[in-house]
């Protein structure tokens, strides 16, 4: 019987900044080579959809106009969109997608609602930060689902590259772990400190790049974790010749030691 | 004083970087002229009888300013303009600067025609009055300099307010562009009238009513989000167009289009050899101002037929029996329709991609994944990858579809140039795709070779 599997992009037509969708084009590949049927929707302001029937949730970041039209169709989701998280919907949400994931977003004038699934909040910051991104992911991935492939401080795999750009600060509560810890660049509240958050398996990042491409470890485990949600197993996924994506990740970081970071 | 004193400086500090060659010829001198007198831009663009014309947006910029100055040139105008993609505010202090007699008092043409960066646009508006503004289009471009594309569209708001005199030309067929009529009682309108459906299934920038932040419904769209919109909640859509084509008929090498200035009764068919939906958006650009300025259509017609391709524009540069084309790609609109201009003919071409992440082409590599490269997966016989980010264009390819077979990654741009000539056969186009600092690099390179006259243009 052949695998299928079920995306719902949320709001691809106002959330799609910054090639965020190279992670979609990231995800139907890597299950297309191996045999995976990856279906996915689009889900718009207003479309109905039935998350039971979803395995992975994607959320994009947006333009600031983008994001306030969303915010009042997200709030209306927002039990749905809980109840199945609660239940091992996977989740990927970046930048703006991020932010509304969480409890609210205090802009310098009004106070936009998020959906609450992270327990973490953000501020608008005074400067936007700005540069290419190293992440190690080697500590914090051990407390992620238990039981699935975690990443080892000697891994090849142990970090994530991307690129960050927001003005936003998103400060982590005590039931919302980091996704990883900065090694270059600034992270969520701009100190070099933690960066991300993870809440069951609902993953939200400040990166862009696009991230899977140049993580593919971490698109199959998001890939691994549908298939747990949807076959309640667990998956050996076949190995795939990633050489043109391991390039890219060591490029990446590279580029990230010698080009420059602003804050403007 | 100042001002001879600021033009000295500046034809000194030409002089001086052209016989050391160490290039910063375009901004260095009006660095220094503005610094001694600040003034210089307002004082010496006051001194063209025919006043200046500004042209700013995303795309299209640097095409429209060429094909403007040959149909002002073939109408008998002397004209100025900064063509050599400095577009700050010290790069039009430079030219202007060295285009004028040294008391200032006199400045060497009758028409000035100035690519603004829209980011610079309110320092400029600030400091001359145009005769004429013009807004392309509006596309996501480098955001980690300028932020977001509201904010830009904002930006250019702001320097219009500045400029209550001036005659703004709009692109009708852009919904950002379209509403910056808010900030002007001289609006005039350009765009395509026809139900062209686009072959990009990729996301749009921008679908949002900036009126009421509903949805926008497009009958039809051309590109991005440029077409036919309306808004089914404040009734907000394209507006009447005072200057459009229609008919339009697209080639790899030529296109044409019939042009409809409202004020006249004729329509004129419009030719140019320059490739693409884009460019004809560039060329009825150009006939709008032109027709807004008074010149016949005939002389537009004529002049628009002889302009060859811009600076990185789809130039071809002949290298034995091989030839060159340099087309630029800057953000995932402009790179999409480049693209797509390749598909017109399904001849399998040679294609070669060099991806820098410095300032001047945007830190942020991500759009390349905004650019629908799958459109020409099955159309290339060999690709070549190079430049600071080759891996991420690989890796894009791949994803994309591409053979990886026909693929070779050289970061060196000069290696790469040379195998990827190698790999081209005589009589052969290699259709060069470089971003702004690459494409730089790329000329250097076929300058120091001889194959090309000067590093700019
Ligand atoms: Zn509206």
């Amino acid at each position: 019987m052949k695998i299928k599997l079920t995306l719902a992009h949320l709001y691809p037509d106002n959330m799609n900044l910054y090639g965020d969708l190279g992670n979609i084009v990231t995800l139907e590949k890597r299950c297309s080579w191996r045999q995976i049927d990856l279906e996915i929707i689009k889900v718009n302001v207003g479309d109905s959809i039935d998350l039971e029937k979803v395995d992975l949730l994607f959320l994009g970041g947006g333009q600031d106009q983008g994001q306030k039209i969303i915010a009042t169709d997200l709030l209306k989701r927002k039990e749905e969109i809980q109840k199945e998280i609660d239940r091992g919907l996977v989740a990927l949400t970046i930048c703006g997608g991020f932010q509304l994931f969480g409890q609210y977003f205090q802009t310098k004038t009004e106070k936009i609602p998020g959906i609450g699934v992270f327990d973490s909040y953000t501020v608008a910051g005074e400067k936007r930060l700005i540069g290419n991104v190293v992440v190690d992911i080697s500590k914090s991935s051990q407390e992620w689902t238990p039981g699935f492939n975690h990443f080892t401080p000697k891994d090849k795999r142990a970090t994530l590259v991307g690129f960050e750009n927001h003005s936003g600060q998103t400060i982590l509560g005590s039931k919302c772990k980091p996704l990883g810890y900065i090694k270059k660049g600034f992270g969520n509240r701009g100190d070099g400190g933690y960066e991300g958050g993870v809440y069951k398996n609902a993953f939200g990042t400040y990166l862009h790049g696009s991230l899977l491409p140049k993580n593919p470890w971490f698109a199959d485990y998001l890939i691994s974790l549908a298939y747990f949600r949807r076959y309640h197993d667990n998956i050996d996924l076949a190995l795939l010749d990633d050489q043109i994506e391991l390039e890219a990740h060591r490029a990446a970081l590279t580029r990230a030691e010698t080009a420059k970071t602003v804050s403007i | 004083m100042r001002i001879l004193i600021a033009n000295l400086i500046a034809k000194i500090a030409r002089t001086a970087s052209r016989l050391t060659k160490s290039g910063g010829g375009t901004t260095l001198p009006g660095l220094l002229a503005e610094k001694i007198a600040p003034n210089i831009i307002t004082k010496l663009a006051g001194r063209l009888p025919q006043g200046t014309i500004i042209i700013t947006g995303t795309n299209g910029k640097t095409t429209t300013a060429k094909m403007l100055a040959a149909i002002l040139e073939a109408s008998g105008l002397k004209v100025i303009y900064n063509s050599s993609g400095s577009n700050l505010s010290r790069g039009i202090a430079s030219f202007l600067s060295l285009n004028s007699n040294l008391l200032g008092t006199k400045v060497n043409a009758d028409i000035g025609i100035f690519e603004v960066d829209e980011a610079t646009m309110p320092e400029i508006t600030g400091k001359i009055s145009p005769r004429l503004i013009i807004v392309t289009n509006l596309f996501r471009d480098q955001l980690d300099r300028y932020g977001e594309l509201n904010k830009t569209a904002e930006i250019i708001g702001s320097a219009i307010d500045k400029s209550p005199q001036s005659t703004v030309l709009l692109n009708g067929d852009d919904p950002l562009v379209a509403d910056l009529k808010k900030f002007s009682h001289k609006i005039r309108y350009f765009g395509i009238d026809e139900p062209l459906v686009s072959k990009s299934t990729g996301a749009i920038d921008s679908k949002i009513c900036l009126h009421c932040g509903h949805e926008l419904d497009y009958e039809y769209r051309y590109f991005g989000h440029l077409g036919r919109y309306q808004c089914p909640n404040c009734g907000y859509k394209k507006p009447d167009l005072d200057y459009k084509f229609t008919k339009l008929d697209l080639k790899v090498d030529e296109s044409t289009a019939l042009f409809k200035n409202n004020s006249e009764k004729e329509d004129f068919t419009i030719k140019t050899k320059l490739p693409g939906l884009y460019n004809l958006y560039n060329a009825l650009a150009a006939c709008a101002i032109a027709s807004e300025l008074g010149i016949k259509t005939f002389i537009i017609q004529t002049a628009l037929e002889q302009v060859s391709a811009a600076f990185g524009r789809m130039e071809t540069i002949a290298i034995g029996k091989k030839r060159l084309a340099l087309l630029l790609v800057k953000n995932p609109t402009g790179f999409t329709q480049v693209i797509e201009t390749l598909t017109y003919d399904k001849k399998p071409k040679n294609l070669f991609l060099i991806l820098n992440d410095k300032f001047a082409d945007g830190t942020d590599i991500s759009w390349i994944w905004d650019a629908e490269l799958e459109m020409i997966n099955r159309l290339t016989k060999n690709v070549t990858v190079s430049g600071l980010r080759a891996e991420d264009m690989l890796l894009r390819l791949k994803y994309a579809d591409f053979d990886l077979k026909q693929i070779l990654l050289e970061k060196n741009i000069a290696l790469a140039l040379a195998a990827a000539l190698e790999k081209t056969n005589d009589n052969e186009v290699l259709y060069v795709l470089p971003t702004y600092t690459a494409m730089l690099e790329l000329r250097k390179i076929l300058f120091n070779r001889g194959l090309v006259k000067g590093l700019v243009e």
